[in-house]
């Protein structure tokens, strides 16, 4: 079997972002103005991250992955997946502020465990402050896994312009978008070509194999884009990729869920 | 016959290479006709097309648009543009939109139309080239042949007289090659020229009305189809033979 390997990591993202992508095409609000969804998203997050209480955090997640699944459609499962990928991470890097490992006995700790020669200790605070930790960014995560599984990138770029973020830095979001995704086929293809070569056969031919398709990837994300300026050009482009905005229409029922998760968010904080 | 395209004594050496792409390349091409444009790979059929639009400037020689010199000052390659469009060989290459819709809007915006007007113009190439049905789609979920037709709508929204379109049908399976045909052959009933690149004899044969053969940065043949697959010389000099009895099963080297 060849080994994991740092070509085989960009393809499986690669399938990660277009599961996603899929999902923010064909979900039930995909054709709701982007503001309403963002807003929403944005609003809950701040009160997540102001508030900083692990109910809060855990109430915003139920309510995210409700609004997501029953609203717009996108399958519960996947959201799952995606936060439970989040929250993987998110675990690993809390255990290094809710426990502390060390070779001497540490003080004035409440709880200790001697692993061999490692003194593993930690306190209610410390667990605490992991716990809040863990949930707000758990709570935040959700917040914004609802925009990237409900809004398309044409979309958030499509508001980007009319909340005046420059157009250079539109343009170049839209143009690696796109680019992300022939580099990624070409990467696939690549990937293929050197496997069915034995490219992967041994540590040794892997290293070998990702360099060559690093250094190649490269060379062709160059010679792209240099061919996508000339189509560009042949389009009579003016340093402004200027395109028709897309059609929106306004859903009160965002409002109104919006209303209710920062009321209950709200309700949940004073009650900690 | 009126000419819409001429090239005089033109010549082009891309930076870093020994061998011109263009050595004094000569060529009048006919208005209203579906040109072929056949040549080995190398041969410089796409520094033509590139010519055509004015995306590259020749290094020497002189090439003109209905009689009219193409200059390179800053309002010419504009003009040139609209009345040019080209279809690279690769879509991936053209549509750099994250939505078809946009991606085909592009042009239209360009020429400075409004928001309506170039709405409208979207809608036109899309029904023409059959993407209707796409244009909320991002362009990376789109197939091979939905790409290339989507690039053709892109570039016929700007309305071009001419169309020149590099080994458009290369890569696509028969139905879309076909489906392609048909909207060159709508195209051309509207009276445009359009000119493709192929290495394929047979369409040569069966579409186009004029027909150019290049070899090393030159033209050697320009003219119908018939005086060059009849003209056993020509077809033996330019390597053509050999494809063509291949085909047919004349003269066929044994390896086919």
């Amino acid at each position: 079997m060849a080994p994991f390997s740092a070509s085989r990591l960009a393809l499986i993202s690669g399938i990660a972002v277009h599961i996603i992508d899929r999902y923010a095409y064909a979900n039930r609000i995909r054709a709701v103005d982007p503001a309403y969804k963002v807003g929403l998203a944005l609003v809950v997050l701040i009160l997540c991250l102001v508030l900083d209480e692990p109910m809060v955090g855990l109430l915003t997640v139920g309510w995210m992955w409700s609004l997501a699944t029953l609203f717009a459609g996108v399958p519960g499962l996947a959201f799952g997946r995606i936060l439970l990928t989040e929250a993987s991470f998110l675990l690993l890097t809390t255990v290094g502020v809710a426990i502390s490992i060390n070779t001497k006995p540490p003080t004035a700790t409440d709880w200790i465990w001697r692993l061999g020669p490692l003194w593993v200790s930690s306190t209610p605070e410390a667990l605490n402050l992991g716990l809040h930790l863990v949930t707000r960014a758990l709570g935040s995560a959700a917040a914004m896994n609802f925009v990237a599984l409900t809004t398309p990138l044409v979309d958030i770029v499509e508001l980007g312009r009319r909340l005046g973020v420059p157009v250079l830095l539109l343009d170049m979001m839209t143009v690696m978008y796109r680019l992300n995704f022939v580099l990624l086929d070409s990467l696939d293809r690549m990937r293929t070509a050197q496997e069915g070569r034995l490219g992967y056969s041994s540590f040794r031919c892997s290293m070998r194999s990702i360099g060559l398709l690093a250094s190649r990837l490269f060379i062709d994300a160059f010679q792209r884009s240099q061919r996508l300026q000339k189509a560009l050009d042949s389009r009579g482009y003016d340093q402004e990729l200027r395109v028709l905005p897309s059609q929106y229409h306004r859903d009160p029922a965002i409002l109104l869920a919006g209303v209710l998760v920062v009321t209950s968010q709200l309700l949940a904080w004073r009650a900690a | 016959m009126t000419c819409i395209l001429e090239f005089d004594d033109v010549s082009y050496l891309y930076p870093g290479r020994e061998t011109f792409a263009l050595r004094g390349f000569t060529l009048a091409l006919p208005r209203g006709e579906r040109i072929a444009l056949l040549g080995r790979n190398g041969s410089g059929r796409t520094t033509v097309f590139l010519r055509c639009n004015g995306l590259c400037r020749p290094q020497a020689g002189v090439v003109r648009f209905v009689g009219n010199v193409i200059q390179h000052d800053r309002k010419s390659p504009r003009w040139l543009r609209q009345q040019v469009g080209i279809v690279f060989q690769n879509p991936d290459d053209q549509l750099f939109s994250t939505s078809v819709g946009q991606d085909i809007s592009f042009g239209p915006l360009n020429l400075d139309l409004d928001a309506a007007a170039a709405r409208r113009r979207v809608q036109e190439a899309a029904e023409m080239c059959e993407v209707s049905d796409l244009l909320d789609r991002p362009t990376h979920a789109l197939s091979g042949g939905e790409k290339a037709r989507v690039a053709l709508a892109g570039v016929l929204a700007m309305k071009p007289d001419v169309l020149v379109a590099d080994e458009l049908l290369s890569n696509l399976d028969p139905w879309v090659r076909l489906s392609v045909l048909g909207i060159f052959h709508r195209l051309h009933r509207q009276g445009k020229t359009l000119i493709l690149a192929t290495h394929d004899l047979e369409v040569v044969q069966s579409w186009a009305s004029f027909v150019v053969v290049m070899n090393a940065g030159q033209a050697v043949f320009a003219g119908a189809p018939d005086d060059l697959l009849g003209n056993e010389m020509m077809m033996a000099q330019t390597g053509l033979a050999t494809v063509w009895g291949a085909r047919s099963g004349v003269g066929a080297p044994e390896l086919l």
